[in-house]
């Protein structure tokens, strides 16, 4: 099935990045959950579970919720959508490819999109993110976001990424998780205990990596000690 | 090597291309992705490291034990790194002399530059806002610099004033000392500015346009208490 392209623009990237969507009547649209941040009246949402309840499952496993907005035009009108975090927001249009998507990664698609979970096995758990993630197949247009910025890598040869930075690649590249390479084994277990590069992505192959610019853990980290203290009488 | 500065300035990262047998050093945890044809090696001591000292120096100073040299083993390799905290990435050319850095904002520089802790004073580190410790950089070659916020260039000829918690980088051909904002203390205390870094000599000052304590103090209140 072909689809006509969505009429999409990414406003205010890349920091605080906004989807903004026309739709013809008639027209759907699908998002995660609260991905809405303002629409015209004349587009109906309704909340569903997607392709039934294993596939919904499926999604809870990759981090996305088991819901997916459905939004109808029953009227043309303007759809706005914004992810949770502040950071940038990627368009992606499938051509019967398939893109893979990290945990908390996907936005929102257009109809002609399948969004589905792969098992990924012990690869995915070493990524640090989960064991599953999200596959994208289909033809239509993806939305994925990510914090902080984006960066499109072309991969030709060989490209390592840091595991925590992946936020989806497409599936004509290979790729395996292992510890950065050309340490030695004494620097490794320094790099690997001492935090930092100790585990990457090696991606092979021809296509294309979307890294993000920071990451959430540094940040959290760095806001721990002005948390208050819990008083010991309480 | 090449730089470019990318997604500036709430998301930048540093994107350096390098030749073949060229060698950046950065703080541990810095690279988010590279072409594979690196060699790696963390140490403390090696090339421009400055041994087990400094290694705890440059702790003391906000920094990792432990740097990251790559070496490009052919040439087009692309290396790209960035701070952890959201803010800009800046490039400083140091062409003899030193550079005194704020301990956490120094992210990667060069083979031809050390990189040590310095002591700027107890005096000083109680009242700056800033830590005990500071990083220097000395020599010639690129130094890569992050900050909490964008960042901006101060040329100084004289004196100038910056409030505590917004330096991130001086060239050492300045000096600074902590003092009053103006006449009277309660001014200083009342306009919300508390103590202020006086800058005096010719020089190159790097300030950043957020304080991290202040935008802690701010969210901490509303967090649950640990």
């Amino acid at each position: 099935m072909t689809t006509t392209a969505t009429d999409f623009e990414i406003l205010t990237r890349p920091d605080f990045a906004l989807l903004r969507v026309r739709l013809r009547s008639g027209q759907k649209f699908f998002s995660e959950p609260s991905a809405m941040a303002s629409m015209d009246p004349g587009i109906a949402l309704k909340a569903a579970l997607k392709g039934g309840v294993l596939g919904s499952m499926g999604r809870m496993f990759a981090g996305e919720s088991m819901i997916t907005s459905t939004y109808t035009a029953k009227q043309a009108g303007e759809l706005m959508l914004a992810p949770g975090a502040a950071g940038d927001i990627v368009h992606y249009r499938l051509r019967g490819g398939r893109l893979m998507v990290q945990r908390g990664g996907y936005l929102a698609n257009s109809e002609g999109v399948n969004v589905s979970a792969k098992w990924e096995g012990a690869r995915g758990f070493f990524a640090g993110q989960g064991l599953v993630l999200l596959q994208v197949s289909g033809e239509g247009d993806l939305f994925f976001n990510a914090y902080g910025a984006v960066l499109a890598l072309d991969v030709t040869s060989d490209m390592l990424v840091d595991t925590g930075y992946v936020v989806a690649f497409e599936d004509t590249l290979q790729y395996q998780v292992s510890v950065l390479p050309g340490l030695g084994v004494g620097a490794r277990a320094k790099s690997f205990f001492f935090g930092g590069e100790g585990l990457v992505v090696r991606f092979s192959g021809q296509g294309r990596v979307w890294v993000q610019t920071r990451t959430v853990n540094p940040f959290l980290s760095w806001v721990y000690p002005y948390r208050p203290q819990k008083q010991r009488n309480q | 090597m090449q730089a470019e500065i990318l997604a500036r300035p709430a998301a930048s990262v540093a994107k350096l291309t390098l030749q073949r047998g060229e060698t950046v050093v950065c703080e541990v945890g810095a690279m988010l992705a590279m072409s594979s044809g690196f060699s790696v090696q963390t140490s403390a001591g090696r090339k421009g490291g400055g041994g087990f000292w400094a290694g705890v120096r440059r702790m003391m100073a906000g920094e990792n034990f432990f740097l990251n040299h790559f070496t490009a083993t052919a040439s087009g390799q692309d290396l790209i790194l960035g701070p952890g905290l959201c803010g800009d990435v800046m490039h400083h050319r140091l062409t003899g002399g030193s550079l005194i850095v704020q301990g956490s904002s120094w992210l990667a520089s060069g083979p031809g530059v050390d990189i040590d802790g310095t002591f700027q004073g107890v005096s000083k580190a109680l009242f700056s806002g800033e830590s005990v410790f500071w990083v220097k950089c000395t020599g010639v070659g690129d130094v890569f610099l992050s900050s909490f916020g964008a960042i901006y260039e101060v040329p100084i000829d004289g004196t100038h004033i910056v409030d505590s918690g917004h330096i991130v980088a001086f060239e050492d051909t300045l000096q600074f000392e902590v003092g009053k904002l103006g006449d009277s203390w309660l001014q200083s205390y009342l306009s919300g500015e508390g103590l202020v870094c006086h800058f005096r000599g010719t020089g190159k000052l790097y300030c950043q346009s957020h304080n991290p304590p202040s935008f802690g103090k701010l969210l901490g209140p509303m967090l649950y208490p640990r």
